[in-house]
């Protein structure tokens, strides 16, 4: 079998960082467990999770600042436990930037390359074409306490790609900025990573990042890898009740499983029979479960028969109206749910703010947008 | 009305009263000259000091008459002209100079590591015992310590007797000019440490990762990143160990049994042995000059600034 052997060795060699198995204990604290991953050259993964999932403490290994306490990092195929952060071809920006900030801006950015012994004859003119890539040509001689915050980050993002490194790490770097800046620097992030090819990893606790800017996703939570997935994938079909919870606004209602058809389930909850399709380890009959349907599946008309192509329709009564500007988000109080709270998402440019608290609506939604996760 | 009195705690009322009574006594308009009454007290101990100065002026200017053994009425300038032409005094003014400078340079290199070790170490308990360490000198004071050395040093010290046990025949330990600057780098390596943690601190641990994630080795993390962050405590350690120790008085009178005296034991002489006032009083003004050029040298070359007094260095 010569052919296949070739296409997996090809296909081992497209692999940027392969972790493996990897841990961190604290004393007792296990900030991470059994990490694994691949990540093929040229792609930019995200890892999202809440404040205190590993996320730091994973990237931190995989730079070389702490040693898994088991397991294996590889960087193009070796291992690297043995090698020390400078000699790992690493850039990477920290949370607070991790400025010079007794150099200017060029002098940070030249850092690098003066460190790696690069050609000093031609360091000015790469500091410059670096300078120039993240917009900010002309500004080298500007201390950095002299600069705003987003030209910092982006002085920091020359620095950390100057000397060409195999391998980018962003550990929230764009979490102190304001929104517009922020979601101004994800694109120009998306942009530098596509211009330069670099394998990137990002992470972030911000899931509108992860999804815009984001070849792959993996969502952590307690040390441990969630879900790996493309970010329409982990959108769509998350894995748990976690990652459903955690990125985009979901409604749990929570029953048992009371009959099976195939990948459609019934599920039993306040006595009456919601249909959804089960993701993952199936749950069996009568086993408990809940069911995860997003706001923004979710359609809310003032009766009953604008709904009645959906697989579920319930009644309900508007508890409370959110504006938040392109949306609106309804609080529903459903009796026929146990009086369960239900987000919903309301789009409708025509009927702008067509509900009131009070206000008896209907909801409805399709038994495909309803994923059912064994409890 | 009786639920709104509870909520307003009585430590709340007892400040307003305070400020009321402030009031009274300083009314707002005053305001502006608040920083200046309570710059107040430090001025006038400063002043003070001038007056003592101005007095020390006034004697340097009189010779002692050998005969009488009073201060001359008449001012003259022979009290300088001894100071700066007799050899004996330019000998201490030399052994004093070359010695806090000595004892500087090798202070701040011992006292750096130990204080990097002390901000960076992730072991609280080594902290701890390195703190303790540090203040542990405090509590025993310069003249006990320094007798210690002489116990420690001397020809049936510990150190002779242990290296008679290897074979070595006993050495005079005491009493010379390296026994004084061993006396004073031991002194002041707290001071040194106590110094330079701070502006240790003030360097985020992440700076160095950077640099070390960015390709550089220990050598040039320390070279590139951390040196020249720490230049502000290495300058004011650097003048406080020279100040301290151009100045100081018991390690050279005990460490150097009289042979190694320093500017401030030859002005003890003046003053109470040979009782001569006036060449005290010179060879005193003579050092607060030599003490101010040198702090006034360190600044002109490092910049106030590096002393991190003014803010715009963040
Ligand atoms: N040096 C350390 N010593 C002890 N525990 C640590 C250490 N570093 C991290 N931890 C613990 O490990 C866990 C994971 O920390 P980590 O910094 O990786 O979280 P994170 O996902 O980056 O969180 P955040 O989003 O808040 O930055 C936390 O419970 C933290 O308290
Ligand atoms: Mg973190």
């Amino acid at each position: 079998m010569p052919a296949a052997s070739a296409e997996r060795r090809v296909s081992r060699e497209s692999i940027a960082v392969s972790v493996r198995d990897v841990g961190m204990a604290f004393g007792d604290v296990h900030a991470v467990r059994n990490a694994s991953f691949d990540l093929p050259k040229g792609k930019f993964l995200t890892i999202l999770g809440p404040s205190g999932s590993g996320k730091t403490t994973l990237l931190r290994m995989i730079a070389g600042f702490d040693a898994p306490t088991s397991g294996e990092i590889f960087i193009n195929n070796s291992p690297v436990s043995a090698v020390p952060p400078h000699r790992r071809a690493i850039g990477m920006v920290f949370q607070k930037l991790a400025l010079f900030p007794h150099m200017t801006a060029a002098e940070n950015v030249a850092f690098p390359l003066k460190m790696r012994r690069h050609d000093a004859r031609a360091i000015p003119e790469k500091v410059e074409r670096y300078l120039q890539l993240v917009r900010l040509g002309g500004y080298g001689g500007r201390r950095i306490n002299e600069l705003s915050g987003g030209q910092q980050q982006r002085v920091a993002i020359a620095r950390a790609l100057v000397f060409e490194p195999d391998l980018l790490l962003l550990d929230e770097p764009l979490a102190a900025l304001d929104r517009k800046l922020r979601e101004e620097m994800q694109l120009e992030f998306r942009r530098i990573q596509k211009e330069l090819g670099v394998t990137t990893i990002n992470v972030t606790h911000d899931q509108r990042e992860a999804l815009v800017v984001s070849d792959e996703v993996i969502v952590m939570e307690g040390g441990r890898i969630q879900q790996k997935a493309e970010p329409v994938h982990a959108y769509r079909s998350p894995a748990n009740t976690f990652v459903a919870n955690f990125i985009g606004v979901t409604n749990f209602i929570e029953g048992v499983v009371a009959a099976r058809d195939g990948a459609l389930v019934s599920v039993a909850a306040h006595g009456r029979t919601l249909t959804g399709v089960a993701v993952g380890d199936a749950p069996a009959t009568g086993g408990a479960c809940a069911g995860a349907v997003r706001a923004e599946q979710i359609r809310i008309a003032p009766r009953a028969d604008a709904l009645d192509r959906l697989d579920t329709v319930l009644a309900g009564t508007v508890a409370d109206a959110i504006f938040e500007g392109e949306r609106i988000v309804y609080e529903v109080r459903v009796p026929h749910l146990g009086d369960q709270l239900v987000r919903v998402f309301d789009h409708d440019p025509v009927n702008h703010l067509q509900f009131s608290p009070g206000d008896s609506v209907c909801l409805g939604w399709n038994a495909r947008d309803m994923h059912v996760f064994k409890k | 009305m009786r639920k709104s009195r509870a909520a307003y705690p009585l430590t709340w009322r007892v400040m307003d009263m305070l400020e009321a009574i402030a009031a009274r006594l300083w009314p707002a308009r005053f305001a502006r000259a608040l920083p200046y009454l309570m710059l107040a007290p430090a001025v006038l101990l400063v002043g003070i000091l001038v007056l003592g100065l101005v007095q020390i002026g006034d004697s340097s200017l009189r010779v002692l008459d050998t005969s009488t053994f009073l201060m001359s009425e008449d001012y003259t300038l022979a009290n300088y002209q001894r100071a700066l032409t007799e050899s004996f005094f330019a000998t201490v003014a030399g052994r004093s100079l070359l010695g806090s400078v000595i004892v500087t340079v090798i202070t701040l290199i011992l006292a750096f590591p130990y204080a990097y070790l002390m901000v960076r170490t992730p072991s609280s308990a080594l902290r701890n015992v390195l703190l303790v360490a540090l203040f542990l000198p405090f509590f025993i004071g310069q003249v006990v310590r320094a007798y210690g050395w002489l116990i420690i040093l001397g020809n049936q010290g510990m150190v002779n007797e242990a290296l008679g046990l290897v074979g070595v025949p006993p050495m005079r330990l005491l009493y010379n000019y390296p026994a004084v600057l061993f006396g004073l780098i031991q002194y002041m390596l707290p001071f040194a440490v106590l110094m330079l943690a701070p502006a240790l601190t003030a360097i985020p641990a992440e700076l160095e990762a950077a640099a070390s994630s960015l390709g550089a080795n220990w050598l040039g993390t320390f070279r590139h990143v951390v040196l020249p962050l720490a230049r502000p405590g290495l300058v004011g350690a650097g003048l406080v160990v020279v100040t301290l120790s151009l100045t100081d008085f018991a390690i050279p009178a005990i460490l150097g049994g009289g042979s190694q005296d320093f500017i401030a034991n030859a002005i003890y002489d003046q003053f109470f042995r040979t009782s001569d006032q006036g060449m005290g009083a010179t060879l005193s003004l003579l050092l607060v000059a030599v003490g101010s050029l040198l702090v006034g040298l360190v600044f002109m070359l490092f910049g106030a600034g590096t002393l991190a007094m003014t803010g715009e260095r963040k």
